[in-house]
Formats: C-alpha cells, sequence, structure tokens
C-alpha cells in the first residue's frame, strides 16, 4: 500500500488482481447488476488510488479495506435510490442471470475459509441471518428491516447482535483469517 | 453500561455495535454512535469484534472473477490521473473566471458556502489538530502540521456525470487542481484529505467537475475554505 500511496501503478495493480474478484463479487451481490457492480467496484478502487494513504495496516487486511470501501460505496448507491429495485437479491440464482462474468465458484469453494463462513451462516437461526444479510447485503438499515418485517427495531438490532456473536463464536479466529 | 463509565455511556448502546458494523444504523445514528465510541470501551471492544465478523460476510457470496473490461477501465483512469498530476507544475493553470468572480456569481448556486471564523496559521512547528468551525454551512477543516483533512457534512451529491474536485489556491494565484476527486454520502458526508503540504496554501475550494475532473474550474465552488 505504501508504494501505492508514493503513485506506483504497477502496485496499485497488484492491489486490483488480489482483491478485484472479490470485491465484485460482493458488489454483485449487493446490487444484483452487473454494470452496477462494476460501477461500484471502480469507483472504490480509484478511492484507494487517491487516497490510500488513509489505509492503516493495523486495523486491518487490505482486502478488509478494499471491501469495506466497495460496502459503503454500494450502500450509497442503494440510499441514493438508484438500484433500489434490485436490492434483496438472493444469492442463489444469480449465477443464471451472469451472463459474463467468469464464474470460479468451484475454484473459490476449495477454500476452507469461504466454506467455513458460508457454514457459519447457514446454521444460524433464520431470523438472524435474515436481518444479517438484510442489512449487510442489502443495505436496509434497522428502521427499514423494522418495517419490513412489522418488528420492532430494537427486535431487529437484538437479532442483529446475536446472530453476530454467534457467528463469532462460529467462526473464532478465522474470520481474521479469512479476509 | 458498566458502572464506572462516563455520563456520556449512560445511553443504551447494546446493539448498535453490530448495527453500525453492519452499516445498518441510520444517518444521524451513526455520528451518534462514533460520539458514543470515543467515551465508551465496552461498544469499543464489542464493535471491535463485530467488525471482524462482518468483514468476514462477503466471502459467503458467490464469488466470480472480476470482469476483464473492468480492469481495463480501471488502471486507464488510474494512468491517466497520474499523467494529469505529473504534468501539473509544469503547466501554469489559467481559470476563464477569476475565482473571486466565479464566488461571487455562485450565489444563486451555491449549495453550501463555507467562511471560516478566523485565520489559521499554519506554522512549520504545528502540532495537533485543531477544528475550525464554519460560520455557515457545514463542512469543517482540521489540520494537524502542516497537513489537513476537509470534513463535509449535508452537501448534496454532484449532479449526474459529475464528481466533486478538490482545488487549493496559493496566494493569490489561481486555484490549482488537485487530483482530489470525490462524491459524499447519502447523508451528504465526505472525509477528504487534503493533498500535500498546505504551507503557502491560502484557500480550499470545492466545485463539481465532470467525471475525472479537469485542470480548469468550470463551475462556480460549492465550498471556499480560507486557511490564512
Amino acid at each position: 500500500m505504501q508504494r501505492v500511496h508514493e503513485g506506483e501503478v504497477r502496485a496499485f495493480e497488484v492491489i486490483f488482481d488480489r482483491h478485484a474478484g472479490v470485491a465484485f463479487s460482493l458488489a454483485y451481490r449487493m446490487c444484483g447488476r452487473r454494470a452496477m457492480a462494476e460501477d461500484i467496484v471502480q469507483d472504490a478502487f480509484l478511492s484507494l488510488w487517491r487516497t490510500g494513504a488513509r489505509y492503516d495496516r493495523v486495523r486491518g487486511s487490505v482486502r478488509a479495506w478494499v471491501l469495506s470501501v466497495v460496502h459503503n460505496r454500494a450502500i450509497d448507491a442503494f440510499r441514493r435510490d438508484v438500484v433500489s429495485d434490485t436490492r434483496q437479491v438472493p444469492d442463489e440464482g444469480i449465477a443464471e442471470r451472469l451472463a459474463a462474468p467468469e464464474l470460479t465458484e468451484t475454484e473459490v469453494e476449495r477454500r476452507d475459509d469461504v466454506r467455513q463462513v458460508r457454514k457459519a451462516l447457514v446454521q444460524l437461526p433464520a431470523e438472524q441471518r435474515r436481518v444479517i444479510e438484510l442489512a449487510y447485503f442489502g443495505g436496509f438499515t434497522h428502521s427499514q428491516i423494522a418495517e419490513m418485517l412489522q418488528l420492532p427495531s430494537g427486535t431487529v438490532k437484538g437479532r442483529m447482535r446475536l446472530g453476530l456473536a454467534k457467528l463469532r463464536l462460529a467462526l473464532g479466529d478465522q474470520a481474521e483469517v479469512v479476509l | 453500561m458498566t458502572g464506572g463509565h462516563s455520563m456520556s455511556e449512560q445511553r443504551d448502546c447494546h446493539g448498535d455495535a453490530a448495527a453500525y458494523a453492519l452499516g445498518a444504523l441510520e444517518p444521524e445514528e451513526v455520528e451518534e454512535f462514533r460520539r458514543h465510541l470515543a467515551s465508551c470501551v465496552v461498544c469499543r471492544d464489542e464493535l471491535a469484534a463485530f467488525q471482524q465478523v462482518a468483514d468476514s460476510l462477503p466471502m459467503s457470496a458467490s464469488q466470480y472473477e472480476a470482469p476483464r473490461g473492468l480492469r481495463r477501465r480501471v488502471v486507464r483512469a488510474v494512468r491517466a490521473q497520474q499523467a494529469a498530476a505529473s504534468e501539473r507544475p509544469a503547466r501554469a493553470l489559467r481559470s476563464p473566471i477569476p475565482i473571486r468572480q466565479l464566488a461571487i456569481a455562485a450565489a444563486a448556486v451555491v449549495v453550501v458556502g463555507l467562511a471560516l471564523v478566523a485565520g489559521i496559521e499554519l506554522g512549520s512547528g504545528g502540532s495537533g489538530t485543531r477544528l475550525i468551525p464554519a460560520v455557515i454551512g457545514s463542512a469543517d477543516v482540521r489540520l494537524s502540521g502542516g497537513h489537513g483533512e476537509l470534513i463535509v457534512h449535508r452537501l448534496a451529491p454532484p449532479p449526474p456525470g459529475q464528481i466533486y474536485q478538490l482545488w487549493l489556491q496559493h496566494g493569490h494565484q489561481s486555484p490549482s487542481p488537485t487530483c482530489t476527486l470525490f462524491s459524499v454520502t447519502s447523508a451528504g458526508g465526505a472525509d477528504v484529505g487534503l493533498p500535500g503540504d498546505l504551507h503557502g496554501v491560502r484557500a480550499v475550494l470545492v466545485t463539481a467537475e465532470p467525471a475525472g475532473g479537469t485542470q480548469v474550474p468550470t463551475h462556480a465552488p460549492v465550498i471556499e475554505a480560507q486557511l490564512t
């Protein structure tokens, strides 16, 4: 990252090649549109190029930082109502509608870390998993989720908290390793 | 909250750390929670744990390679920005309209105007961070030594196809373009690092420009912060 900060394009390309796939996958999971996902990732990486100096390795891996930028950009796009009609796209079925990106699922699924995160998520009680997915991938606020599910906001926040606490137990140190 | 903490920690914050880590707090709650974090070690610890878990969630999504066209576009844009940045020192910047006139002409279209109560001295030995309150508008300049950040609040997003560009004005010269292009969050917020050494910089300006930025301002400034 230091070399990126110093304006070395080649170093930036290395960072891009290393993390663009997972960044695109996150953006696509969130918005369900290839073009929109590409715009979000492009915007995020250009932001990284301009503000790489703000990356602090003590606060997490480069991948976590890149993904947090992508996540925030996607949520910004949602909250500008740019893609409001495409949110909540379930993960299942995306591959069928994805025409061009090269699917590397088989390859990636070999990775223990990916399997472990998925397994932990699936093992959550459905109501906890739902609020977590609506919040993280759907970009909805707790108030919006409360309205959607006709629940008190406190219940929604409580489910988020319980769900994340269980994920933390299930993943243990793995949460750090996967990034 | 634990009993030994200050009054600011008495707020019922349990649950907010999880919602914050997931990006699910309302914009106004985000600021409140951040302030609360400064004084609540319980929430800080909880957030650190939850953030790590939230950061692992992207790995649960189906994984794809990034489209090749995306890589080409991003790298091309980065090279263009680098080339533009390296050209700038050798290039005399000419603004078709003096910035002061721009600012006056902008009165009707200014989204946020920023003026500072007092001048800021950027001494070489300066240290610490000073928060400069705005008289009108909602933007702050934080200065630490010769470096700074522009913190923007409640600024409307740039028009479609445009982006905000940061300009630095040295003395009475025309403002110099910077590579810093930014948009704002849905709440109108942005945290923009001021590039380079700010010694000699008299004003920081922000204009809406075509995506990719320009060498010459084409719009009136929406933010003008006088530093000295």
